[in-house]
């Protein structure tokens, strides 16, 4: 650390005999102070001097009698991190201090995604950052607790210990569609957010159908995924007819559970059925009488 | 006729003088935007638990230096405009405080000579937050009325959290602590 000369202790004539007008000035800080708390610096000399606080939020100018200690109020000292105190009457000393997160009081929690397809392997993450009541980040380790129910369930119930502030989990999704219960408690102070689980692809796709007068009307059985969850509506399935005038295919959206739809077809026609991944059972019609 | 090639390489001359007028104030433009007195190293072999690939990283570098120029900018002459777009959340606001504190007070602060070595120490599984360990070495002077009354060579430690914005990864927490 040096001083420039506007600030130095400034020894006037002193070589020829002259009064020294450096006065010493000593600034003293407190080892520890914890934002939002009020501090009091320390200082010693004698006659009047101006101070600086410089800190993250900060900066103030004042009067102060050497000597006497300068006090620090609560609202200059709400964000955490370094701040700097300068003293200057003839000469300016200064002086460092570090302010720390207060309690936790809240908890900034990232859960992903909202929507989920069941029974996917690390699929739900959560991150969790405990911050004080003026927004600091909490440094020091602290217990988070993530629990995931899904209705009455619970998948995942585990406190991680928060290093460097942040806390987080990653977990399977549930077995049924419906809402994951997603918490992160810290000091018994909950925060809760909500991913929706919905099935996931189709599984053992069935189709059936039969010749209306205008060609064949087929459509699915229920479709569900492989834990028994209704696939929601929307979900696309794609029709192939295979006939002797050659191939063609309509799509068709799920509806009330079921998908439907007319192919327009008088020979004998093969008819299968695929949704995502997932093929059908094959339909064989003969040709219209 | 001579007198109106005299004039013409005159003029020559000016429109010349001009365009190395306008290219060098360019220069000195994008000069203060290339940061030059802001150096950024990024390490984040530690981080996880998801990988920082190296297109993020380069956004990391890039927008943290962004954001210190920014700031040194905006505690130096004492204004807004700087910080946005660098800064969100708890980060902008206690920089605007600052800078508004600053304005009341007459203060100003300079940094000069930063050099920053980052390190990612966490990346969220899903990419949307970055804790980062800064230690920072930097010249930072304080002024009052054109007369620094403090200068000083620091290093110090910072914990940053970004997080990714539309366009660019923003400063949402910039927290000094005594150590890691």
């Amino acid at each position: 650390m040096r001083f420039l000369p506007a600030c130095a202790a400034i020894c006037l004539a002193a070589a020829s005999g002259g009064v020294c007008a450096a006065q010493d000035i000593y600034i003293h800080a407190p080892a520890a102070v914890t934002a939002g708390d009020e501090a009091k610096l320390s200082t010693s000399g004698s006659g009047k001097a101006t101070f600086y606080l410089s800190g993250p939020g900060v900066s103030r100018k004042t009067d102060i009698s050497l000597g006497e200690e300068i006090p620090l109020r609560a609202q200059d000292l709400r964000v955490a991190g370094r701040y700097l105190a300068v003293a200057c009457s003839s000469t300016c000393r200064s002086t460092t201090f570090y302010v720390s997160a207060a309690q936790p009081e809240t908890l900034a929690f990232l859960v992903h995604p909202s929507r989920v397809p069941v029974a996917q392997s690390d699929a739900v993450s959560g991150v969790a950052l405990p911050f004080d009541q003026f927004h600091n980040l909490v440094l020091t380790p602290l217990n988070v607790n993530f629990q995931l129910t899904a209705g009455n369930a619970s998948l995942l119930s585990r406190a991680a210990p928060t290093r460097d502030g942040i806390a987080w989990f990653r977990s399977s999704s549930g077995r049924a569609a419906g809402t994951l219960q997603v918490t992160a408690s810290l000091d018994n102070v909950p925060v809760l957010r909500a991913v929706q689980e919905v099935a996931s692809d189709p599984c053992n796709l069935r189709i059936n159908g039969q010749r209306t007068p205008a060609g064949i009307s087929v459509q699915t059985e229920p479709v569900h995924d492989c834990a028994g969850n209704a696939v929601p509506d929307g979900t696309i399935v794609t029709f192939t007819a295979t006939d002797a005038g050659g191939k063609s295919t309509v799509d068709a959206p799920i509806k009330h559970g079921i998908a439907r739809a007319e192919i327009e077809s008088s020979s004998a026609t093969v008819i299968t059925a695929a949704s995502g991944v997932v093929m059908g059972n094959e339909l064989r019609l003969g040709a219209q009488r | 006729m001579n007198r109106m090639l005299n004039s013409l390489a005159r003029g020559r001359c000016f429109v010349r003088a001009g365009m190395l007028f306008a290219t060098l104030f360019a220069f000195a433009l994008c000069s203060y935007g290339a940061d030059s007195d802001v150096q950024v190293e990024l390490n984040s072999k530690q981080a996880g638990p998801r990988t920082v690939e190296s297109l993020t990283e380069a956004g990391i570098i890039r927008d943290y230096r962004f954001a210190w120029t920014s700031m040194a900018r905006a505690l130096e002459i004492n204004t807004f405009d700087p910080l946005e777009g660098c800064f969100a959340g708890q980060a902008k606001d206690w920089l605007k405080q600052t800078v508004a504190s600053q304005q009341r007070s007459g203060i100003s602060q300079r940094y000069l000579d930063q050099n920053h070595r980052l390190e990612a120490v966490f990346y969220a599984p899903e990419g949307d937050v970055m804790e980062l360990h800064d230690t920072a070495e930097y010249q930072v002077q304080v002024i009052e009325g054109g007369r620094v009354i403090h200068d000083e060579h620091v290093v110090l430690h910072y914990v940053v959290l970004m997080t990714p914005g539309a366009d660019r990864w923003v400063i949402r927490q910039l927290q000094a602590v005594p150590q890691f």
